[in-house]
């Protein structure tokens, strides 16, 4: 009882502290595209189009601009309450539903990378930690090296110039050709292949040295004395403890999932959250902007809650209280 | 457990190959002229997306267009007339234009939609306070207006493409309506669909068309989000021909394309330029040896050779470029560190201390605020360095469109870089005009001439449509900037447009490149 009434406390002090987080992030989301140099009315139109003063008056009181920043805020606030984020003039509708339109597609892009990243790069760390002399861990290590320090977009043009424009494999852009699953599948195959080979290589490292610590203490080895074979002391015990710092890289990877990967759009040409997010800025689309950071610092704050939770969940000592 | 390993590799593959096969294998019955492009597609708005616009061109053509020696022609209008005091236009619509959609063309769809862009659209409001009367008598539409306006022709070239009043005015705020389409449109093509995600948009062949008939159904106009994948495409086969507006294909790409065998190029000069700019007001700019010096300083070849890779050539100090309607010749730039030198020495500058760098009224060097747009950050650094060998000192600050913007609307430098486009030579005055009129604030434009010279010049421009005055103002215009240097062009460049050496029929013209009527009923395969 005691122990649940104190992870009841837990959570509770956690909510709260992530409520006010949450506020702040509204402030600092609402302030920052404004505060950003440039006029936002002035974009709506090429650089070589004159804007009489009267017109740009006219346009920043329909984008409601003219307002004190505090009146701003109220109506920011109140629009919220009602899942309004806004109406974007750069590019005509509402930010939900702008956002809708390329989450999906983010989600599907990073979002499979992701998994499939951490799928192997646990599964692969786990084992070349287990086995670190072996020659398959070391090249598997050493590949994992040379791909986690080459910049991703760097390994996404070395693919889009080998796999689709020398062998003719792949397309060189756009998420799909035609509307359907085939096509889909077709033009992301080498975008997620590229995240995931980011993601794994990364991941693999980690759990590696992860998995290399855990087999040092005690426990493996008295587990070793009583007979118990290798792949299940690694299976369930080692990997488990050696898992935690992954699984928190794993869930802030999700909660920075929908910031998309802007350098992989640009080199794929992808229409995803990174080049909205991009775009938003050189155009200083404030309503997109302001959207776009409060979807992501929301999502980001559920992860690092999502991390607090499973690390109390899965691991006794956080839940003691101890290291 | 290996053998379902293995059999799941097998299955996963078989699975992609035919994927694979799949995709490539539609179906391609129909004749598909197929473009790269960086002007991306922000949003499927025909009349509230700027790229958008820009590529209706062949959908929803404009009343008026600009030919391939920068003379302005009709298009939708087959002939105009303006009252003597040019506050009357008269436009005569061509009989024999139809929409996609069956219907004629009308003097009703003109006047619905040169108002729609007066009341809803962000850069043609002013007609809204301009156009005071409008009538329409069968295919001639008469528009009068609240004061002399002497260029509409001009302004209709460049944008206000002409959409179905039967259609649109259904629509509650047009400009901000959005629609992955079918567009109606009355050109050779309509705009059939403005696919985001696949990044394309498709053209389809007007079927009630009466011109010239195209060769091709279909017009995929396909944008990528870097040069090098669009330039790659191109090199593989996928795409005919390249596009950006007011700008050439890259230029380090020209030899690698020209390998495969397959391209042939359209190199046509344009106005659109990178100038240095100064702030005329502030010392020691203000100061025109300051001015002739730098002009001087400057290694033009080397720009030439190093910035356009040897496409265009050393401009002239009267800064509008040849292909521009009015050109007239003045002294080419002149590269001579030593000229520069004699100047400032002439002028009473001198450095004292030996450093380099001579001093202004002040006594202390003279160290020039230059600020550059992030886009010219190697001219700006190649400048620095012709400026520091005659003797003057610069601090360079490269930043982003949106702070260049702001800094340059406070005046905030000395000497700045910045870029014409095509249709911003033809705004205003024309020739330039446009970037230096102080009256004429933001955007792209400098703003920085109020010299009453310069400003009643412009005026007398807006003032006539008398060609021989206007020849004579046109003149006097390229002498004003020849001897105040309000800018200095680095070069007049070409643009290149890269194209499928089996098809031809290209037409190219200043404004919109290759993006026109005749390109897109003209094209056909090589027989």
């Amino acid at each position: 009882m005691p122990e649940q009434t104190a992870l009841l406390s837990w959570i509770i002090r956690k909510a709260i502290r992530y409520l006010i987080s949450g506020f702040i992030v509204l402030v600092i989301v609402f302030l920052v595209p404004r505060l950003m140099p440039g006029d936002p009315v002035r974009n709506l139109v090429g650089e070589d189009v004159w804007l009489s003063p009267a017109t740009l008056q006219a346009l920043r009181s329909e984008m409601g601009l003219d307002l004190p920043l505090n009146e701003q805020f109220i109506h920011y606030l109140l629009d919220l309450f009602s899942l309004n984020l806004g109406y974007s003039y750069h590019l005509n509708g509402p930010v939900l539903n702008i956002l809708l339109g390329r989450i999906p597609w983010t989600l599907l892009l990073i979002g499979t990378s992701i998994l499939a990243g951490a799928c192997f790069g646990v599964i692969a760390g786990a084992l070349t930690g287990w086995n670190p002399e072996r020659w398959w861990a070391r090249t598997l290590t050493g590949s994992s090296l040379l791909i986690s320090s080459i910049p991703p977009y760097i390994l996404g043009l070395a693919f889009l110039a080998c796999f689709s424009f020398y062998l003719h494999l792949f397309p060189i852009k756009g998420l799909y050709d035609t509307p359907d699953i085939f096509s889909i599948i077709y033009h992301l195959t080498l975008p997620v292949l590229v995240l995931t080979l980011f993601y794994a290589s990364r991941n693999l490292l980690i759990m590696r040295g992860s998995v290399i610590s855990e087999r040092g203490l005690l426990y493996p080895q008295c587990a070793r004395a009583l007979g118990i074979p290798r792949q299940i002391i690694l299976k369930r015990h080692v990997a488990k403890n050696a898992l935690l710092p992954v699984l928190t890289l794993i869930a802030l990877d999700f909660g920075f999932l929908f910031s998309g990967a802007l350098f992989i759009e640009i080199v794929f040409s992808l229409q995803g959250m990174g080049s909205l997010i991009y775009d938003a800025i050189l155009l200083r689309d404030i309503p997109v902007l302001t959207g776009s950071f409060l979807v992501i610092s929301v999502f980001v704050i559920l992860a690092n809650l999502s991390v607090d939770l499973i690390s109390v969940l899965i691991d006794p000592r956080v839940r003691m209280g101890r290291e | 457990m290996v053998k379902l390993s293995r059999l799941s590799m097998v299955v996963f593959t078989l699975l992609f190959l035919f994927i694979a096969v799949t995709v490539n294998c539609s179906a391609a019955e129909d004749k598909v002229l197929k473009i790269a492009t960086v002007n991306d597609i922000k949003s499927p708005s025909l009349l509230g997306d700027y790229n958008t616009i820009i590529f209706s061109q062949i959908s929803n053509p404009t009343l008026f267009q600009m030919n391939s020696n920068g003379k302005i022609i009709g298009q939708v209008v087959d002939s105009f007339e303006v009252s003597p005091d040019n506050t009357v236009w008269t436009f005569n619509i061509r009989p024999e234009l139809y929409w996609s959609d069956r219907k004629p063309v009308t003097g009703e769809d003109i006047a619905y939609s040169i108002n729609m862009y007066g009341k809803y659209g962000k850069s043609g409001r002013w007609l809204g306070e301009a156009i005071t009367d409008t009538k329409v008598d069968g295919n001639k539409v008469i528009l009068t207006l609240n004061k002399p306006y002497t260029n509409l022709d001009r302004e209709f070239a460049t944008m206000y493409g002409i959409v179905p009043k039967h259609v649109w005015e259904k629509i509650d705020n047009p400009v901000n309506f959005t629609s992955e389409g079918p567009y109606v449109g009355c050109g050779p093509f309509y705009m059939d669909k403005i696919d985001l995600t696949a990044g394309k948009i498709i053209f389809k062949k007007n079927p009630y068309w009466k011109g010239d008939a195209p060769y091709y159904d279909q017009v995929d106009i396909s944008w990528f989000k870097n040069k090098d994948a669009a330039s790659e495409a191109l090199e593989s086969g996928a795409m005919d021909t390249y596009y950006e507006y007011s700008s050439s294909y890259p230029y380090a790409a020209i030899d690698s394309l020209m390998s495969t065998g397959n391209f042939e190029l359209l190199e046509k000069p344009t106005s659109g330029m990178t100038f240095l700019g100064f702030n005329m007001n502030k010392t020691p700019v203000s100061d025109i040896n300051i001015r002739k010096a730098i002009a001087s300083a400057i290694n033009y070849p080397e720009l030439v050779d190093i910035s356009i890779l040897g496409h265009g050539s050393v401009p002239n100090e009267g800064f509008v470029p040849t292909i521009m309607d009015g050109y007239v010749k003045t002294p080419q730039l002149k590269y001579s560190v030593d000229d520069a030198k004699k100047i400032l020495a002439d002028a009473g500058y001198k450095d004292s201390d030996n450093n380099g760098i001579v001093e202004g009224d002040d006594g202390k060097d003279i160290v020039l605020n230059f600020l550059s747009r992030s886009s010219f950050s190697r001219e700006a650094e190649l400048i620095q360095e012709y400026l520091k060998a005659a003797g003057l000192g610069s601090e360079i600050r490269s930043v982003e469109d949106n702070t260049w913007y702001e800094l340059k609307d406070n005046y905030d430098y000395d000497i700045t870089l910045d870029r014409t486009t095509p249709a911003g030579m033809i705004m205003h005055a024309s020739l330039g005009t446009c970037y230096f009129d102080s009256r004429r604030t933001g955007g792209g434009v400098l703003h920085n001439v109020d010299d009453p010279v310069f400003l009643n010049l412009c005026d007398e421009i807006l003032a006539t449509r008398d060609q021989s005055k206007l020849t004579t103002y046109a003149q006097e215009l390229q002498n004003y900037y020849a001897e105040n240097l309000p800018g200095i062009a680095l070069y007049w460049k070409n643009d290149v447009t890269p194209y499928n050496k089996a098809i031809k029929g290209w037409y190219s013209n200043p404004i919109y490149g290759i993006l026109n009527q005749y390109t897109f009923t003209g094209v056909k395969p090589v027989v």
